[in-house]
């Protein structure tokens, strides 16, 4: 009994060390015509800890009015402390949060860093998709989910 | 994978500051002692689990210092040589009535503080002990009977 109860616990230690239980964040690449859009952010999750999302788009050719169309798994249940550099507006898009970045050029780079902590009562799979549009065009979407552990 | 890790030198730390401490101040138990393990212990838990309140991080954390204790146990029960490292060989500090100076220098002891351990285990005065001896540990000193042939008295700090 107490030695199969050491083999569960390392067991558990050891799907630990592999990361399942977070926060090791992983990149999820949505490439377009227009723009290549690259999320970078842990898939796994715990009650408390602080994280960070990396959005980066790199656009092929202009985008006039570059926003970013966030899934419900980015703010739910989720401080958002910052987000740097910070967009020039922000709305709603079907209970979506989006976050407008304006004029990106042919061949240049937007960055977005943005700080969370998670909720501690937060717990489930939920998603994390990032959509980028060209005001209501599409470009690209990267489709992620994160799973918060109780 | 970080609380791991974290847990992993923590342990390794915590078991090195025991070490080095050594055995007078885990077994006395002076005011300021109590206040540091109590400090050590908190610190130590802010510097594991830093800002996750997760229950998945405590069995995570709590786990890996279990899992590390009992493998500490087991080195030591199963390779002799990791005994020393693991916990202090017992130490003679009084034989034949003579004080060793050079052993309780070395564990931060006076000569007052073992003859008083002495009367308080109904021995009346140091050169009536035929061996003081540290035990590894659990920090306790033991008084043999000083009678020729050792019989059993054996009591802790």
């Amino acid at each position: 009994m107490r030695h199969t109860f050491f083999a569960a616990l390392s067991l558990f230690i050891v799907v630990a060390l592999l990361n399942v239980f977070g926060q090791r964040p992983k990149t999820t690449l949505a490439a377009g015509s227009s723009a290549d859009l690259r999320v970078f952010a842990p898939t796994s999750l715990r009650g408390g800890l602080y994280y960070e999302g990396r959005l980066t788009v790199e656009a092929k050719n202009e985008i006039k009015k570059a926003t970013f169309v966030l899934d419900s798994g980015w703010t739910e249940q989720t401080q958002i402390n910052t987000i740097e550099p910070s967009p020039v507006g922000e709305a709603s898009r079907n209970g979506k949060l989006t976050l407008d970045y304006g004029h990106i050029g042919a061949g240049h780079k937007l960055v977005v860093y943005l700080q969370f902590q998670v909720n501690p009562t937060n717990v489930g799979r939920r998603s994390q998709n990032v959509a980028l549009y060209d005001d209501m065009s599409l470009l690209a979407t990267a489709n992620r989910t994160v799973t918060v552990f109780p | 994978m970080d609380v791991v890790v974290r847990a992993f030198l923590a342990f390794c730390f915590v078991l090195l500051l025991t070490r080095l401490i050594g055995r007078r101040e885990l077994s006395s138990l002076e005011p300021f002692d109590l206040v540091l393990l109590i400090v050590v212990g908190d610190l130590v838990q802010q510097g594991v689990t830093q800002n996750d309140l997760s229950f998945t991080g405590l069995l995570i954390a709590v786990g890996m210092f279990g899992v590390l204790t009992l493998t500490t146990s087991y080195l030591g029960f199963r390779f002799r040589r990791f005994r020393p490292l693991l916990e202090p060989e017992p130490l003679i500090l009084v034989e034949d009535g003579k004080v060793i100076e050079k052993n309780l220098k070395k564990e931060r002891l006076t000569a007052e503080e073992i003859a008083g351990e002495a009367r308080l285990q109904q021995i009346p005065s140091l050169d009536k002990v035929q061996w003081a001896v540290l035990e590894s540990g659990a920090g306790s000193a033991s008084f043999p009977s000083p009678a020729p042939r050792l019989r059993t008295l054996c009591r802790s700090i």
